[in-house]
């Protein structure tokens, strides 16, 4: 793509599983996963991501979340 | 083996690049369209297994951002239908008839689809920090403030709670005049656009609270105009308290039918900040 605007960094899994989780056609398969609450993913994979992730980030900015770009 | 479901398009795909990402991917094509799949061992999906992985969050990730880079790489190519996470079929025959029973709404949607992007914009806002903006700029806080540092004590104390409430009116009043705007005027840069759940903070992990979760429609010989409007929208960056984020371009996941009922609000609408 030869526009300026592009994804440039990396997105946030927040930013992904926004559209993947809630959105996207949905067609009844013969199986269709339903992640019941999607709040408590998000959740879970914020506190699953801040014990994984390095200290860098965490010591860089002790205020942003691990989901976010932090520049 | 069951088939699970990333996206459709109506260009025979080369997965060389996204079989990187899957190595089992392919795809099935009828009508003319083409379902990009891969198949996946009926045992993690089975009843009990599929309890067990979808309480392991490493599982759900792993899967959704996959679902996500595959669907990038087809949209490289072609105009795509991204299907929601987690569809899976028994087998080829019964993948077939679904583009049957779609092609319809599937080519009409990568019809209309055609030459677009859809790019996302989140606002974030800092109260606290918005505040302060406010408590400077706004003349009746500066003139309450004024009142208080010439009133007695008791006095000064009860016009400290009138300039609360005051600054909550004043903010509740920039905030929602910042996103109508900035809604409306994004609007007018792309061909259809969706609001969707502000997510909470304990989501999003932002100081700042989600006020506004849009999804745009941007025609590609727009995209520029596009950006450059949220460039200009997004307040003097963070001193204001307001941020407003840009990301794209998406598969059109907010843009195809049939789509998640409980997703998004008419796109007419005011927005209402309580």
């Amino acid at each position: 793509m030869n526009n300026v605007y592009n994804k440039s960094k990396e997105v946030s899994l927040l930013e992904i599983l926004d559209r993947v989780l809630e959105a996207g056609v949905v067609i009844s398969g013969d199986i269709v996963i339903s992640v019941a609450n999607v709040d408590l993913v998000y959740l879970g994979l914020r506190a699953l991501l801040s014990s994984v992730e390095t200290m860098e980030k965490l010591s860089g900015s002790p205020k942003i979340g691990p989901l976010q770009e932090s520049t | 083996m069951l088939i699970y479901v990333y996206c459709i398009t109506n260009k025979e795909p080369n997965l060389n690049g996204a079989k990187e990402l899957v190595r089992g991917l392919y795809f099935i094509s009828e009508q003319g369209l083409y379902a990009v799949v891969s198949e996946e061992k009926e045992e993690e999906f089975d009843q009990a297994n599929l309890e067990k992985n979808l309480s392991n969050l490493e599982w759900i990730k792993q899967l959704a951002v996959l679902h996500e880079k595959v669907i990038e790489q087809i949209m490289e190519q072609a105009g795509v239908i991204p299907f929601k996470f987690g569809t899976l079929f028994n087998n080829e025959q019964n993948l077939k008839a679904m583009l049957v029973e779609h092609e319809d709404e599937f080519k009409t949607d990568l019809d209309q689809l055609a030459d677009k992007e859809e790019w996302g914009v989140k606002v974030y806002c800092d109260k606290e920090k918005l505040k302060q903006t406010v408590d400077v700029q706004n003349e009746e806080i500066k003139k309450i403030d004024d009142e208080i540092n010439a009133s007695s004590p008791g006095k000064a104390f009860i016009l400290k709670k009138k300039k609360e409430e005051l600054l909550d009116v004043v903010l509740s009043k920039t905030l929602n005049t910042y996103i109508q705007e900035s809604f409306d005027q994004l609007g007018q840069h792309c061909e259809e656009s969706r609001l969707n759940r502000v997510l909470p903070k304990e989501v999003t992990g932002r100081k700042g609270e989600m006020i506004l979760n849009a999804a745009y429609l941007v025609a590609k010989d727009q995209v520029t105009r596009f950006n450059q409007e949220a460039d200009r929208l997004n307040p003097d960056g963070k001193e204001k308290g307001i941020s407003l984020d840009v990301s794209g371009p998406w598969p059109p996941y907010n843009f195809c039918l049939p789509r998640a009922k409980s997703r998004g609000l008419s796109a007419n609408k005011k927005i209402n900040n309580e």
